[in-house]
């Protein structure tokens, strides 16, 4: 389990580092998916039980509430990141949208050369 | 006073999501029947009758805290509507505003076949901005903050010149990055807890963290505070902001001073104080403040464009904000709270009158305006309250609340706090007498001598019923102290909030 924490450790810093030192929009855009692909798994791996079954209690065993309650998943991580990956999905189709709207006005994918306000 | 009607609240909320959707069908109609304007009328319906309720739901209330469990669940399993003194001030303050600016949309922009876009994206901006006032719980706040930021990166991006595009993309990937951190901590907050409700969360915490804080909770509370730092442009995390303001549309610029720049404090200051507790957020607060207050002013001296500059006062006033909540005393809370409540009115009046600036003459670039005062009187005027008002001259608004935070300062011991914020009131001062004196007095401009005084009487209506406001507020403060109470108590005592949801303990 532990192996799953280490990697959202990774994804978050390999997302930050493509974000930082990238030059280029589509290669930001990826990093950026990449962090949030980081939240989602620590999320996933948080409702995580070893040998856990399915969450759903049938109407006729509702006195083993406790026990399913004990061994079942956590169910609510999975509809969050469904949740927020519709979310990162909106935010990736405008981010790409607006990159090629630039790209038509100014021919470049270089975040530095995005100056023309502050002159 | 009545009770609020039971299904007021989720109509806040509801109402301009079905308007949003509706609108682009209102504007085929209308084009089809040939009635003009028909998605005009619908958005002013929608949001008027949202102000309606908003405050149908606040007047009845008073004290009491309204708790509306969302589709009958009961908390915590529920996602559950928590309507408290915050929720109010928040929601009556965003309302009002994007009312004010929909009336002036009305008029500035010229007919444009791309219309139903802006008001589509304009109502859900509104619904996720009372979404995030009135929710209790902290994963519903996260998803209604981004309706608001998703809507509202569009927006700047609405006319899709090279500029706007290029301030929406700031925006947005700064933002994003916001986005991720306000999830990872949301996240952390849940590995610990267990939960997602609001009022829970704050009771889990505080038997957490009866005997210190663990790594993970300030771990935490430091990702949550970067994300809504940099989704409202605190001074670390600022750099979008004056580009996405410049180049947006005015209204655009408008309702981010004055909504989405309000509700990101707001659901920044509900996530601190309620869920960790007002002993940890404070000090952050205050050091992000005093940053943001004097470094947003001393920045908006050199700028050359009119809303460049506004928008880096803008950040300045935030920071006014910060510090006073983060001095942390009654009094320094309730004067943060009004000056939320002020900036937002008198930024949105600057923005809005500058906005009338760029709409005759279209340029915001000081070294091309001037000689205004005697084309446009009562714009120059309107504009002069709100310099008056960013500045803190009485009786304005801006007065009661900046004396209110800089006289918390030295009750609370913090001397020097209030000397920097006099400091920043003296600057904000150099500021805008220089924006003033640039684009009203002094001789005409090539770009302003053709100007003549004609059809922005439409425009001016928005932007007086702002200054009534302005006058109001600052010469009835008793009222204003009055609307802050409540958010100021759930603020600082957040034992109320918590048994107004959990009523048997």
């Amino acid at each position: 389990m532990s192996l799953n924490y280490l990697i959202v450790v990774l994804l978050v810093g390999l997302g930050l580092y493509c974000l930082l030192t990238k030059r280029n929009l589509i290669k930001m855009i990826i990093g950026l998916s990449i962090i949030t692909d980081g939240a989602h798994l620590l999320l996933i791996s948080l409702g995580y039980r070893a040998e856990g079954i399915a969450p759903i209690i049938p109407q006729r065993m509702m006195e083993e509430f406790a026990v399913i309650a004990e061994i079942g998943v956590d169910p609510l991580p999975q509809a969050l990141v469904l949740t927020s990956i519709v979310i990162n999905v909106c935010i990736l189709a405008l981010a790409i949208t607006l990159i090629i709207l630039n790209f038509r006005h100014k021919g470049t994918l270089d975040p530095f050369e995005l100056t023309d306000l502050k002159k | 006073m009545t009770a609020p009607a039971f299904y007021s609240p989720i109509l806040v909320i509801v109402l301009p999501l079905i308007g949003g959707f509706a609108l682009p069908g209102a504007g085929l109609l209308g084009d089809k029947l040939n009635i003009p304007r028909l998605r005009e009328y619908l958005a002013s319906a929608v949001v008027l009758a949202t102000i309606y309720f908003v405050l149908d739901t606040s007047a009845g209330l008073g004290e009491e805290i309204m708790v509306y469990p969302l589709g009958g669940w009961e908390p915590p399993l529920g996602i559950t509507l928590v309507i408290d003194g915050l929720g109010i001030l928040l929601s009556i303050v965003v309302s009002i505003i994007a009312g004010v600016i929909i009336i002036y949309s009305l008029y500035f922009f010229k007919e444009e076949d791309r219309l139903s876009q802006y008001y589509t994206l304009m109502l859900f901006l509104l619904a996720g901005m009372l979404g995030v006032a009135y929710t209790g719980d902290i994963f519903n706040l996260y998803v209604f903050f981004e309706i608001m930021s998703i809507a509202s990166y569009s927006l700047i991006a609405f006319y899709r010149t090279g500029d706007s595009v290029e301030g929406a993309l700031k925006y947005l990937f700064i933002g994003s990055l916001g986005t991720g951190f306000i999830l990872l901590g949301i996240v952390l907050l849940y590995a610990m807890t267990g939960t997602l409700n609001m009022a829970d969360l704050s009771m889990r915490m505080s038997v957490l963290s009866a005997e210190g804080y663990s790594l993970t909770a300030l771990i935490s509370l430091g990702l949550l505070t970067v994300g809504f730092g940099m989704k409202v442009g605190m001074i670390p995390f600022h750099a979008w902001l004056p580009d996405a303001y410049q180049s947006a549309p005015i209204p655009v610029t408008t309702v981010m001073a004055g909504g989405t720049g309000v509700i990101g404090v707001g659901a920044l200051l509900r996530v601190g104080f309620l869920v960790f507790g007002s002993e940890l957020i404070t000090p952050l607060l205050m050091g992000l403040g005093l940053l943001t207050m004097v470094a947003g002013a001393l920045l908006a001296l050199r700028q050359s464009d009119l809303i460049r500059l506004l928008a880096y006062s803008s950040i300045s006033q935030m920071g006014y904000i910060l510090l006073g909540l983060g001095i942390g005393t009654s009094l320094g809370v309730s004067g943060g709270l009004y000056h939320l409540m002020n900036k937002a009115v008198f930024k949105s009046l600057l923005f809005l009158a500058a906005g009338i600036i760029v709409y005759k003459t279209g340029s915001s670039d000081m070294n091309k305006l001037g000689g205004l005062a005697v084309k446009m009187p009562v714009t120059a005027t309107l504009f002069g309250v709100g310099a008056l008002a960013l500045v803190g001259i009485p009786p304005l608004n801006g007065f009661v609340s900046k004396a209110s935070i800089i006289y918390a300062g030295i009750r609370a011991g913090h001397p020097v706090l209030s000397a920097l914020a006099s400091f920043s009131a003296a600057l904000s001062l150099t500021y805008i007498l220089r924006a003033f004196i640039s684009v009203f007095l002094g001789e005409s401009t090539p770009l302003t001598e053709d100007i003549k005084f004609s059809r922005e009487y439409r425009l001016l209506i928005p932007v007086c019923i702002l200054a009534v406001f302005t006058l109001l507020l600052g010469i009835l403060p008793g009222f204003g102290f009055e609307m802050v109470a409540e958010a100021e108590a759930v603020l600082l005592e957040p034992l109320e909030y918590i048994e107004s949801v959990f009523p048997a303990g």
